[in-house]
């Protein structure tokens, strides 16, 4: 289907050789200077390129804003084609070349995605009207600019679009898309040729070519830069030469590209010795990849298939019948969304849905916000659970990837609405054996129903790996065939279609007793009936667990080496905290449990203790208090570290509520009161916290005024309590100043509370002749400190 | 002024542990780590942006209108033979810090400190994921970069703070200064990247970097 075509070279360079200034708009030259575009094409095409560029890089109108040519934008374009086309006279074809726009898109940026669009779409009618043959979009660094701006291409014109993203040297874009998700995501967008210019030379972009060959089926292009550049004398150099350059054409060839070119540093000398190079060249065979149902993120590809381990679609994005949820989700919070989605891929979901249907709500505005936030945080591929068109086309907009969509059934709506939106966006499908007369009961009538699903579907442009079957799971308790009509639809799905399959598991064992039994053994025959990928809850512990004593029986586990190794790992931990435990006096055990930071573990220690008839002052005095002077002291040695203080301080004070709760009437003995505060204009508290929270568990009574206080209520508060110690805490140069006016209002106002100052930037000098008693370089000394200053 | 709002897909557990000082205690909990750093990542709204504009390195002056002279004798060694320079500011937001407050009044003193110092690591990461995004763009006009120094590095003084969050256009993402010239969300950055035209084959004379440049060499945090 397609021959081996030559692109021309870098343009810039050759523009300012023409006389181009610093500073000055490029496409001007199409209007001003036309000849020296002219000039520059002729070399070019002189040189052996099959296809030129258009001088319209920059020429998009958001671009043009820098120099205040907005509004010249079609003109600029329209004579760049002309130029091109002129300085052709039909021996080459002409690209039109649309750059980036310099900014980022939402969430990554301030630049909407439809701004974006509209940017692109102008700029792709003004060149395609013009007459160009293709268009280019290249250079691009972030996956979002280019769908929108291929989107827009399609939309303005119906010539053929190439896409180039640019890569760093770790492979991916600078946003972190990888060459396998662009490929599989922009094939199914539509791109005619997928392609990489720039940033690289072409022996960087030989291993990311052969990526976007395994897994597209389009024509590949590759415009590498003359090596990797850099400067000297001020100016940028590109290292490789001519000949070396076009050497590497064959290389890109055997990768798989078929449209070759060069990039920055690249001259018409360049173009010929690649030209040559490859002239008498048979195309390379290129292996295709087979049709497979490929899902991408931003940064990640996933595929679902029956020769693959089984992938988990999380299913807990959705708040139907979770009144928490959805009250969060009415309110405009995606946090309870946010967390559900970092925990499902925890817990081992490949895919997430998302389903934001709660009544009353914008559900476009709803799902836009939510597949937004939830691209930036996991980079599991999406599912878009929705009814509701609009809602559907908001999310596949905002999604930087290739989305599944769930679900089309063969109701007249979804077939009319959904389908042209897959197409557009490149999304593949959840195919749901629904009618308009509802839900076909066996088999057979569900084959008959996808049959038609599908055959809509590929009117509509889809295609084999756009597909993901639904065996529809009914209720048992009411139908009890349910379970064998699945297991035959499985089994059909596989035969008849071979696309992979799925379905909503949790529904068979509805009005039944223990529910999980009846899922666990229903997803262990569905596996078996050949489902590839089920929508559960990934947290629910039988279900994983029957997948993975599946996987073992199935053999996509070979030899059960994962199942065993799971297996023994969940026998470890158990057997080694009992032993600890016994071979200790309980108020040893109490002390190590205190210096561990087993906080779940001491209440149970102190209950213990409290019941063999120790006393609770017992308890206080030879094991927690004990504990913590061996905290001090190892912290002081460098042998422990503030969060294990910290979590020991956990364990304190978990320890201290049970002595409260099992023997009210024993009052621990009071070591003072401490009225504590981070000074005025200081935000910072987490350091005065700390020693807060280590004072409050070593037995002092704690006035914690929080951040940001004024001098005259620390002084208030101290006079109120009558309290023993003042602590407070500075972090930065310009607020410890603060520090010495609070000691004078302190003194003025005859408060004899000793103080004790702390905080990054303090001192011991500076707490000296700031008239302080004591200086606390840490919370752990603060409260050895606290307790000198008690007895004094 | 250019936004970045860099993705964080995870927070670095291995400098969640420097910031925490828990560099030595290696049978320290894993787990916790992590933990503190997912959840510090769900509350993070990580942002950044930023300007370019051209310096006088004789004088330290950046020519932004009004111009602004860069006080301190370290920062202008260190952006010497700089012809311009990028200033800019980056935050996680206010949510993180608002959540260690919950959890440190609810008792989970450990947890709190741990994800304190995870959105520190957080906003390190948005900032070095801005420069990853800036450097081929600089290196596209000539340029290459120096280190990001901010304001109260070395002798250069937090008083510049208000020039700076200027200059960067810092109020457009969120980032203020509260009467005392802190940051506001605190886990928030300012700073300045000098740029340079690279010779070849002379490797570019960078000054210490980081932590080596600091003198307090007992800092639990320091970079081993």
């Amino acid at each position: 289907m397609c021959k081996i075509e030559i692109f021309d070279g870098a343009m810039g360079t050759m523009l300012q050789a023409g006389g181009l200034q610093p500073g000055a708009c490029p496409e001007l030259m199409n209007i001003e200077n036309p000849d020296v575009v002219k000039n520059i094409h002729n070399a070019y095409i002189e040189a052996g390129a099959t296809i030129i560029e258009t001088n319209t890089f920059g020429a998009s109108p958001l671009k043009l804003e820098h120099y205040g040519l907005t509004d010249r934008m079609a003109e600029l374009n329209t004579a760049a084609v002309k130029i091109a086309k002129a300085a052709a006279k039909g021996r080459a074809k002409v690209a039109g070349s649309m750059g980036p726009t310099g900014r980022f898109i939402e969430p990554l940026g301030d630049l909407s995605f439809d701004e974006a669009y509209q940017n692109f779409y102008d700029q792709a009618k003004a060149l395609a009207e013009a007459g160009a043959h293709f268009l280019i979009i290249e250079t691009c660094i972030d996956i979002q600019e280019m769908r929108a701006a291929l989107l827009a291409a399609k939309d303005a014109c119906d010539i053929p679009v190439i896409c180039q993203l640019s890569y760093s040297e770790d492979g991916r874009t600078v946003t972190g898309t990888d060459p396998q998700s662009a490929a599989i995501l922009l094939d199914a967008m539509g791109a005619d040729i997928i392609g990489v210019n720039c940033s690289l030379g072409p022996e960087e972009l030989v291993p990311i070519v052969k990526t976007l060959a395994e897994n597209c089926t389009c024509p590949i292009s590759v415009l590498p830069n003359a090596g990797m550049p850099y400067l000297k004398d001020g100016h940028t150099v590109f290292p490789m030469g001519p000949e070396d350059f076009g050497k590497w054409g064959v290389k890109l060839l055997e990768a798989g590209a078929s449209y070759l070119g060069g990039c920055c540093g690249t001259t018409p000398e360049h173009i010929r010795e690649l030209a040559k190079a490859v002239k008498d060249m048979p195309l390379p065979e290129r292996r295709l990849p087979a049709k497979k149902l490929w899902l991408t993120s931003r940064s990640k590809s996933v595929c679902i298939d029956k020769s693959l381990p089984t992938r988990l679609i999380g299913e807990r994005i959705n708040p139907t019948g979770r009144k928490k949820l959805a009250a969060e989700i009415r309110d405009g919070s995606l946090l309870g969304v946010k967390k559900e989605a970092v925990n499902q891929v925890k817990a081992g979901a490949h895919l997430l849905d998302v389903n934001m249907g709660v009544g009353g709500i914008d559900q476009a505005a709803a799902m836009k916000k939510a597949v937004t936030e939830i691209a930036q945080l996991t980079d599991a591929p999406l599912a878009i659970d929705t009814s509701d068109a609009e809602a559907l086309e908001a999310g596949l907009k905002a999604y930087p990837g290739r989305a599944l969509i769930n679900s089309v059934s063969y109701e007249p709506e979804r077939i009319a609405q959904f389908l042209p939106l897959a197409k557009k966006y490149g999304a593949a499908i959840l195919c749901l054996p629904i009618t308009p007369d509802g839900v076909p009961k066996t088999a057979e009538e569900r084959i008959t129903v996808m049959h038609k699903i599908i055959a809509a579907a590929k009117e509509a442009g889809l295609d084999d790996g756009d597909f993901l079957l639904d065996a529809l799971v009914m209720t048992v308790s009411a139908d009890k065939n349910a379970c064998y009509e699945v297991l035959i639809t499985l089994q059909m799905y596989r035969e008849r279609f071979g696309y992979p399959t799925t379905m909503g598991l949790s529904n068979i064992s509805f009005g039944l007793p223990n529910r999980p039994l009846i899922n666990s053994t229903f997803f262990a025959m569905c596996l078996a009936a050949g489902l590839d990928a089920p929508i559960m809850n990934p947290y629910d512990e039988s279900m994983q667990k029957a997948l993975m004593a599946s996987a073992a029986l199935l053999g996509d586990d070979p030899n059960g080496l994962a199942y065993s190794k799971n297996e023994a790992n969940l026998a470890v931990p158990k057997a080694a905290a009992t032993a600890k435990v016994t071979e200790l006096s309980p108020l040893e055990a109490i002390k190590q449990a205190v210096i561990d930071g087993e906080k779940d573990e001491i209440p149970l220690l102190v209950e213990n203790a409290l019941k063999a008839g120790m006393a609770a002052n017992t308890i206080t005095e030879q094991a927690l208090t004990a504990a913590m002077t061996d905290i001090g002291v190892d912290f002081g040695a460098g042998r422990m570290f503030l969060p294990q203080v910290l979590l020991s301080a956990e364990t304190m004070r978990a320890a201290f509520n049970k002595i409260k709760e099992l023997t009210p009437a024993s009052t621990a003995p009071e070591q003072g009161t401490v009225v504590i505060a981070t000074v005025k204009g200081d935000v910072h508290d987490l350091g005065k916290n700390i020693t807060g929270a280590l004072l409050a568990n070593s037995g002092f009574k704690l006035i914690d005024l929080g951040k940001d206080v004024d001098s005259t209520d620390i002084v208030r508060a101290a006079i109120e309590n009558n309290a023993d110690i003042v602590g407070l805490c500075a972090l930065m140069t310009t607020t410890m100043v603060q520090i010495d006016k609070v000691i004078e209002d302190l003194k003025e106002a005859g408060c004899n509370a000793k103080v004790m100052v702390g905080g990054a930037a303090v001192t011991q000098e500076y707490a000296d002749s700031a008239g302080a008693d004591a200086y606390a370089p840490d919370g752990v000394k603060a409260v050895e400190l606290a307790k000198e200053l008690v007895q004094k | 002024m250019p936004v970045y709002n860099a993705p964080l897909l995870s927070i670095d557990a291995k400098e969640t542990r420097r910031y925490a000082g828990l560099q030595k205690a290696v049978d320290f909990d894993e787990e916790k780590i992590l933990a503190a750093c997912e959840d510090a990542r769900l509350m993070a709204a990580p942002k950044g942006i930023w300007e370019v504009y051209d310096y006088d390195c004789e004088n330290q002056i950046i020519k932004s209108a009004p111009p602004c002279t860069i006080q301190g004798q370290k920062i202008g060694q260190h952006l010497a033979g700089c012809e311009k320079i990028i200033a800019l500011s980056a935050t996680v937001g206010e949510e993180v810090e608002e959540e260690v407050t919950r959890r440190f009044n609810a008792g989970e003193y450990s947890t709190a400190v741990i994800m304190d110092a995870a959105a520190t690591a957080a906003v390190e990461q948005i900032a070095d994921g801005m420069e990853k995004a800036l450097t081929p763009k600089m290196a596209a006009q000539g340029f290459a970069m120096k280190w990001r120094f901010s304001p109260g590095y070395g002798d250069w003084p937090l008083e510049q703070q208000p020039e700076l969050i200027r200059l960067a256009h810092a109020d457009k993402i969120g980032v203020s200064l509260s009467s005392s010239l802190m940051l506001m969300p605190r886990k928030s950055i300012t700073a300045i990247i000098g740029l340079y035209r690279k010779q070849a084959e002379t490797a570019p004379s960078h000054s210490p970097h980081g932590c080596a440049m600091c003198n307090k060499t007992d800092c639990p945090s320091r970079k081993q």
